[in-house]
């Protein structure tokens, strides 16, 4: 069992994990895209995407589209290699779960 | 590994792959630019024949074309950008700049014939509700584009007036029509996201 990999605890939480496999999939995001996706609150979802952001696996952008502000979220090469490696670990700990 | 831990990662490999489908899922709408374009159309034609013939289709197009920017900036403004959304305007915005000039330049140039006309907005048309069919996966298209390649064949095979009927008749069914059926399952489709999504928590 000592070869089996850690979970990353960033990506582990629910709405972390939702998040990023979300932004995995589209260039970029919109606050309310996320919001509406993930069926979140805005207290919750911006706590989750501040710690995102902290660890350097989202950028963010605030700009203003027809006088209205937008916040739009990206994913950096660090979340999406954060993911790859998260999806492998899961991989890997349910291969050993089925082979013991 | 307990059982509890086991069905634990599952879900969260399983979370990764719906949200993923669902980010990768279009949730922009299509169906009113087809009901849009159909309309101006019709008044194109409209105007050609009752009004100013030499502006018409020019000015209705550029009037057209505008109103889309418009609305579907005001649409799109909340929604993610997907490749999917890019490729779809790449395809009709291509297209409609292709149709735009070569239409005018025959215009001008004296060499406008409406069954050659017919034939090259049937061809135009066909292969970019062929394009958009297959990359969206919706079949209904494909049949509007084998509509536009009827279309385009028929009115080289017959009189001015014949092709004009085949015209009206095309855009009725592949603009109008469909723009209709596009718009109601677009709806019918966002409520049903809209009430399968649950929340997550952090």
């Amino acid at each position: 069992m000592a070869d089996l990999p850690e979970l990353n605890p960033v990506i582990h939480g629910k709405l972390r994990l939702a998040l990023l496999s979300l932004l995995s999939s589209v260039e970029e995001a919109e606050f309310t895209w996320l919001r509406s996706k993930t069926a979140s609150t805005d207290g919750n979802l911006g706590a989750q995407l501040l710690k995102l952001e902290e660890a350097g696996y989202v950028a963010v952008e605030k700009k203003f589209v027809q006088r209205k502000p937008q916040t739009l979220y990206r994913m950096t090469e660090s979340g999406r290699e954060a993911l790859t490696e998260y999806v492998q670990a899961l991989k890997q700990l349910l291969g050993s779960a089925i082979n013991a | 590994m307990s059982n509890v831990e086991e069905q634990e990662l599952k879900d969260r490999l399983s979370l990764i792959e719906s949200m993923i489908s669902e980010g990768r899922r279009t949730t922009e709408s299509w169906g009113w630019t087809f009901v849009l374009w159909g309309v101006a159309y019709y008044i194109a034609i409209a105007l050609s024949a009752f009004g100013p013939s030499a502006i018409a289709w020019p000015v209705t197009m550029i009037a057209a074309s505008v109103l889309t920017g418009v609305i579907g900036s005001r649409i799109s403004a909340r929604q993610p950008e997907t490749t999917t959304g890019r490729a779809m305007a790449a395809i009709w915005i291509g297209m409609g700049i292709s149709l735009f000039i070569l239409m005018v330049c025959l215009g001008m140039t004296g060499r406008l014939d409406l069954r050659i006309s017919v034939a090259i907005i049937g061809a135009m048309l066909g292969a970019s509700n062929a394009i958009s069919s297959i990359i969206l996966g919706w079949k209904m298209q494909f049949a509007c584009a084998v509509v536009w390649w009827a279309a385009m064949v028929a009115a080289l095979f017959t009189t001015e007036n014949i092709a004009g009927i085949i015209f009206l008749v095309a855009i009725f069914f592949c603009q109008i029509v469909f723009g209709i059926y596009g718009m109601i399952a677009e709806s019918r489709r966002n409520k049903a996201r809209a009430a399968a999504q649950g929340a997550f928590h952090g």
